[in-house]
């Protein structure tokens, strides 16, 4: 089966900005993603959610980067929810201790109205 | 789960990830293998430790081998114990290193569980008590020029004081060595070259107080005060004791 690479395209809503992942989050999708949230920044936004909803592959090296985002929302004091996991990739939030960390919403509305800063 | 039985609406990595434990049990080793250091601890994601947060990379290009990614991480997997150096030190249970299975280290001082595993990587997650909170990713791919790369990335943070005060004495160094070493033996085994890159950068310089009281699983304490008390373990065992 063909790789999906990773394509991320940064949205700003009114209480933050949203990172819509399209793909897989793997070892190859590092640049983009460090892009994206450095794109992100940009706006010094309260709040920075990545959505689910369309990535269809996660491995280990792509939860690592994850970590690596929580790690520098952290550092400048900011928050980092994610909504639109299905129950797997909630399931290996839970396994990685990532929820722990990581707010998980259902959906974007209900992210945005309940994440708290860092 | 085989991927034969497998929904068709589960993701192609379904069968890659371990199953959710809340603490972990170690099956499958030989009766006496001493685990009283990682039965019922719980997994550490990088998080969860007490220390500044590392990322650890280290490289090497198999220059001349003809081994594919797969076959780089199939050797890794299979032939763990020897190519770490860790050697008999290094308990494997009976079904390998699938998901979901617990490994001892140090004999039983401390262990991890495989986190993650498909045809080209593997990782491991350590429980509390161990060094580090976090996890060690062992991959390969082949590199623009054709090279197949074998590599060992770390994502770690020292899980308690103690082994945060015990990074800049040796542990940092110790634990580098310990996968510059594996990588070194991986290319010898494809019969490449040694030379090891190594990256280290810090992604969180913060410490995190809260966890100050991961101490108390400690893994050289708990041994300590475990052959401690031997003596009583032992009055209390005899007739009439």
């Amino acid at each position: 089966m063909a790789v999906r690479h990773l394509e991320v395209e940064v949205r700003r809503e009114p209480k933050g900005a949203v990172l819509d992942l399209r793909g897989e989050i793997n070892g190859f999708a590092q640049q983009a993603l460090d892009a994206a949230y450095a794109e992100a920044e940009e706006g010094d936004p309260e709040t920075i959610l990545l959505n689910f909803e369309e990535v269809d592959y996660i491995n280990s090296t792509g939860i690592a980067l994850i970590v690596g985002l929580l790690a520098r929302a952290r550092a400048s004091k900011r928050s980092l929810s994610a909504y639109g996991l299905s129950d797997h990739y909630v399931e290996i939030f839970n396994i990685t201790r990532l929820s722990d960390f990581v707010s998980v919403f259902p959906d974007e509305k209900s992210a945005l109205s309940e994440a708290k800063p860092a | 789960m085989t991927a034969a039985n497998r929904r068709p609406e589960q993701p192609r990595d379904a069968d890659h990830w371990a199953r959710y434990v809340e603490t972990l049990r170690v099956t499958g080793l030989r009766e006496g293998a001493g685990a009283r250091n990682v039965e019922g601890r719980r997994p550490m994601s990088p998080l969860q430790g007490f220390g500044k947060m590392w990322q650890k990379t280290f490289k090497v290009r198999l220059e001349g081998a003809k081994a594919s990614p797969a076959e780089v991480v199939r050797t890794w997997r299979e032939g763990f114990p020897e190519l770490s150096g860790m050697g008999k030190g290094f308990l494997v249970p009976s079904g390998g290193l699938v998901p979901g299975a617990v490994a001892l280290l140090g004999g039983g001082l401390t262990g991890v569980m495989v986190l993650y595993a498909d045809e080209e990587s593997f990782t491991y997650m350590t429980p509390e008590g161990h060094p580090f909170s976090g996890w060690i990713t062992f991959s390969s791919h082949v590199a623009e020029d054709g090279t197949t790369v074998a590599q060992a990335q770390l994502l770690i943070r020292a899980n308690d004081p103690l082994w945060e005060a015990m990074m800049p004495l040796g542990l940092h160094k110790m634990e580098d060595m310990t996968w510059q070493r594996t990588l070194r033996r991986v290319a010898a085994h494809f019969g490449a070259d040694g030379r090891v890159e190594t990256k280290v950068v810090c992604v969180d310089p913060k410490r995190q107080w809260r966890h100050y009281k991961n101490v108390r699983h400690n893994v050289l304490i708990r041994s300590a005060l475990h052959a401690l008390t031997a003596p009583l373990r032992w009055l209390g065992r005899r007739p009439g004791g």
